[in-house]
């Protein structure tokens, strides 16, 4: 193995190794102090940034375009192989970077202000496993590979979104987020499939698999479907307000920086494919074009920073998409990284606006008076007022799908449940405890 | 005459591992003192009487063998997590009767050393006094299923006038009619659609422990991967599928039913069988990667069960007997190790990278839709319906405001915390270097696919018309 190749590994599986760590010395009923934790995260992610620079300057010196990094497969059988295929090259390495500096720049950050939080320890380790899930699936150099770094970011973001989980409200948007993440995430793993089935591999180190039109069309979509889940794309983006549940700096590298982003890579990482069909690109710019426009209007109506910024990220995210679709993948990553940098930024920045916002209005003696014209005040008043009415709504998108798919459901299931409980009376039951139970007291409100 | 039990390593440590059970649920019920300690004992007994010949075990014994040891495993777990109030004569004495009867059902390469098998794993559940749900559905389903594997055995002995399983293999003994008796065992017994409900209302209104080892004694998947495949390769290559279909269906039908069930048991309950029916799917898929799967997600899907069972009873002896999923009980604050342990278990069993299952459901997940394009997308959905409810489970159980007033309570105790460890570690360990695992059950699914793979499935006789 030679050293670039070294660096790669180490720089992937670091935060996994100490994600591992924490854990087991937690289970062991070891917990390390708030210095200890942030002089670990600190190192690790410095390391890993000073690794990556190497890695840059060998890359640079040599004059390659990729490193590769094979372990044999992860398991096989007959036929079917699991490949486990590490892969930085031009497009990855600039995700890498930005994950590593963005997650070591949280990390400090975070030192701070969850100083003293009861949560602060399991912030630290699903901050580790969460920078390890994207480095892999940022270095995965196949799809199979990807899946599973995706799915790893999905499970830190519900579980992220659930830190404050003392208050239902952001339980029960994890929840939500769960759902929308694994109902898009079978695109991912059918064409997944799709993709052995075609070709025999899923592989993308030299290029991704050689597919006819129809094909090619067929496992876009698929990936679409992922990809918009995961970018909060339309139909699918009222997840994205439900998850500024979480504590800023989670907010800030999930769904400023580098989750958000996911699904940008995706396609990013399959342009070849979306340039073999028209059909699909067609697509990928009418849902990003939907979203820019769907971020931008109900951004205005918000009345949080946080939601704000999110619905600011979300357009943002449509406007790259549609650079995808077009084929200006370049412009992307460029676009990428600066809305990265910028928008973490404006996430860690906002407790403390809010905070001098209000040292202002306090000094001046009240809110100052809105003086600059808006767009918006060029449209007609009826038109305004309904615009209005479906930006507070969030472009009525939750309740389409709760309409359409939550309910029927629901309804279906519930349903089930009266068939299945003709011919049993009732539902056997196990007598009570003769003490009160938790149940009990969570019926009478108590704490 | 073959042997009576087939195992690798001769007939003594089979021998050993069938009777010790048998001979210390007598002691228990005899005896009635110091029963943890004499059922740990003996399972740990068993264990090793199992583990002794694997490494000497052929492809063809060999799943068997590791499905023995498994179970026994599960057991030696059961009796150490099994809580105070639960750990009485009959719990033990009944745990070791199915751990006997599981092993002899395992091992038995005569038909009616399996029909005794099978009934025998299913008196305990009838008695009053013991594992008895206060429901009628449970004792009715695996009634039915002994009745209808006893028929189909009388008719494979009338047909075939042997009961060596070993002399019975691709001959098809007893023609449609045996087939389809032994297909409608597996339907009852495994809790296939129509015969579902009565999983729900046993782990309802039993004990939890028992009913989940009941539960995962696959003997559904056991009868298909011992007696259906082997003895009807033409048969089932043309008519399997129709028990793929089922079992597809009961995925869907059970994970959507999950969804807005608010009785912990009952929801995971529902959850387990739905993961559990894709295994029935791999088997039939007639590939490598869904048999291979299948078996792999045999294993996960019997520690995760039987683990979250486990830590389910632990909640209910320490939060009451009540709990609901329809409000927060913020559990965590009090039991932060069983909260870890559950969703990790959970997460395990529904596909979480960096566990077993993730592997066995990609295997799996392939190889259906590979056997099967369009009904084969059926488990991946259920799989995410079932991912959305073990979080719904998760997230009402253990999270939420923390309440008090209440007898309290403490986190897992040393002894649970041994066993879930080890549970633990098996699901990641297994997920972060699979092969190990998936290696040795690929080569059994090469013996499964070839018998299938004689006689093409139905769906490609009707796509060749």
């Amino acid at each position: 193995m030679s050293f670039s190749q070294v660096i790669l590994v180490a720089v992937v599986f670091a935060p996994g190794a100490v994600f591992a760590l924490l854990s087991l010395s937690w289970l062991l009923g070891w917990v390390p102090g708030e210095r200890a934790i942030s002089v670990i995260t600190g190192g690790t992610f410095s390391l890993c940034a000073l690794g990556l620079a190497a890695l840059l300057w060998r890359l640079g010196s040599s004059g390659s375009t990729a490193v590769v990094v094979t372990f044999g497969n992860w398991f096989a059988v007959q036929d079917y192989r699991f490949p486990l295929v590490l892969m930085a090259d031009r497009l990855s390495l600039p995700f890498l970077a930005m994950t590593v500096v963005l997650s070591g720049l949280i990390g400090q950050f975070s030192s701070t202000y969850l100083h003293r939080e009861p949560g602060f320890f399991r912030f630290f380790v699903l901050l580790h496993l969460f920078a390890f899930g994207s480095l892999l699936a940022f270095a995965a150099g196949s799809f199979d590979l990807l899946a599973g770094g995706w799915e790893i970011v999905g499970i830190t973001s519900v579980l992220l979104i659930g830190f404050f989980q003392l208050r239902p409200a952001p339980v029960e948007n994890g929840l939500r987020v769960f759902a929308v993440y694994r109902a898009t995430d079978i695109g991912l793993l059918v064409s997944v499939f799709a993709m052995h089935h075609w070709t025999g591999t899923a592989m993308f180190t030299t290029g991704p698999p050689l597919l006819t039109g129809k094909q090619a069309l067929i496992v876009c979509l698929l990936l679409l479907l992922a990809a918009s889940g995961k970018a909060a794309q339309v139909p699918f983006s009222g997840w994205l307000p439900r998850a500024m549940e979480g504590p800023t700096p989670s907010s800030a590298i999930f769904y400023g920086a580098i989750s958000i982003h996911a699904g940008a890579y995706l396609l990013l990482r399959i342009q070849p494919l979306l340039a073999q069909s028209v059909l699909a690109s067609a697509v990928v710019i009418l849902i990003g074009a939907a979203t820019a426009i769907h971020g931008t209007i109900v951004g205005r109506v918000t009345s949080d920073a946080k939601t704000s910024l999110a619905y600011a990220s979300l357009t943002q995210v449509g406007v790259m998409f549609v650079e995808i679709g077009i084929g200006w993948t370049s412009v992307a990553v460029v676009h990428i990284l600066g809305h990265a940098m910028v928008r973490t930024m404006q996430f860690l920045r906002a407790p403390s606006m809010l905070h001098d916002d209000h040292q202002i209005h306090s000094a001046i003696g009240g809110v100052p008076e809105r003086a600059e014209t808006q767009f918006e005040d060029l449209l007609p008043e009826t038109l305004r007022l309904w615009l209005y009415r479906w930006a507070f709504d969030r472009g009525h998108l939750d309740t389409i799908l709760d309409r359409w798919l939550v309910q029927p459901l629901v309804y279906v299931s519930r349903l089930l449940a009266r068939l299945d409980d003709v011919g049993s009376p009732v539902h056997a039951t196990r007598s009570a405890p003769a003490t009160v139970s938790v149940v009990d007291v969570a019926r009478q409100g108590g704490d | 005459m073959p042997d009576v039990l087939q195992i690798a390593g001769g007939p003594l440590a089979g021998y050993i591992a069938i009777a010790v059970p048998w001979l210390s649920a007598l002691t228990v019920a005899l005896y009635r003192r110091h029963v943890r300690i004499i059922g740990f004992a003996a399972a740990l007994i068993t264990a090793i009487a199992c583990a002794l010949p694997l490494g000497a075990a052929s492809s063809s014994q060999s799943l068997y063998q590791a499905l023995m040891f498994l179970f026994s495993c599960l057991t030696l777990g059961a009796t150490v997590i099994l809580p105070h109030r639960d750990c009485t004569a009959g719990s033990i004495g009944g745990i070791l009767f199915i751990l006997g009867s599981t092993l002899l059902a395992y091992s038995a390469d005569n038909l009616l050393i399996l029909l005794a098998a099978w009934i025998l794993s299913a008196i305990p559940f009838f008695v009053p006094r013991w594992f008895r749900a206060h429901s009628w559905r449970p004792r009715a389903g695996l009634l039915l299923s002994a009745i209808a594997l006893a028929l189909a055995i009388a008719q494979i002995s009338a047909g075939a006038h042997t009961i060596w399983i070993v002399n019975l293999k691709g001959q098809n003994p007893g023609g449609v009619a045996a087939f389809g008796l032994l297909v409608a065992a597996v339907i009852f017994r495994k809790g296939i659609f129509p015969a579902h409900a009565w999983v729900a209302d046993a782990a309802e209104g039993g004990p939890a422990i028992p009913t989940a080892l009941l539960f995962n004694g696959h003997f559904g998947a056991l009868l298909v991967a011992k007696l259906i495949v082997p003895l009807f390769a033409g048969t089932a290559a043309v008519w399997l599928p129709v028990l793929s279909y089922l079992a597809m269906a009961t995925a869907l039908y059970v994970a959507i039913r999950a969804l807005t069930e608010n009785s912990p048991r009952r929801l995971l309950a529902f959850i387990a069988l739905s993961q559990s029916a894709a295994i029935l799917a791999g088997l039939e898929s007639g590939t490598a990667e869904g048999i291979t799967g299948a078996l792999v997600h045999w294993y996960v899907v019997t520690v995760s069960t039987v683990g979250l069972f486990g830590i389910l009873r632990l909640l209910e002896v320490r939060f009451g007997e009540n709990l609901t999923v329809s409000t927060h009980l913020g559990l965590a604050g009090h039991a932060p190790r069983l909260a870890v342990s559950f969703v990790v278990l959970g997460l395990a069993l529904v596909g979480l990278p960096g566990t077993l299952s993730f592997c066995s459901q990609d295997l799996l997940i392939h190889g259906t839709l590979q056997s099967h394009p369009l009904t084969g997308l059926l488990l991946p959905i259920a799989t995410a319906m079932n991912a959305v409810s073990v979080f719904r489970m998760f997230t009402r159980l253990f999270l939420g405001k923390r309440r008090t007033g209440f007898t309290a309570v403490v986190d897992a105790l040393p002894r649970e915390r041994w066993i879930l460890a080890v549970a633990l570690v098996f699901v990641v360990l297994g997920g972060l270097f699979p092969d190990v695992i998936v290696a040795r059950r690929s080569a059994e699914a090469e013996l499964v696919e070839r018998a299938i793979r004689v006689h093409p499935p139905i769906s490609q006789i009707f796509n060749r018309q």
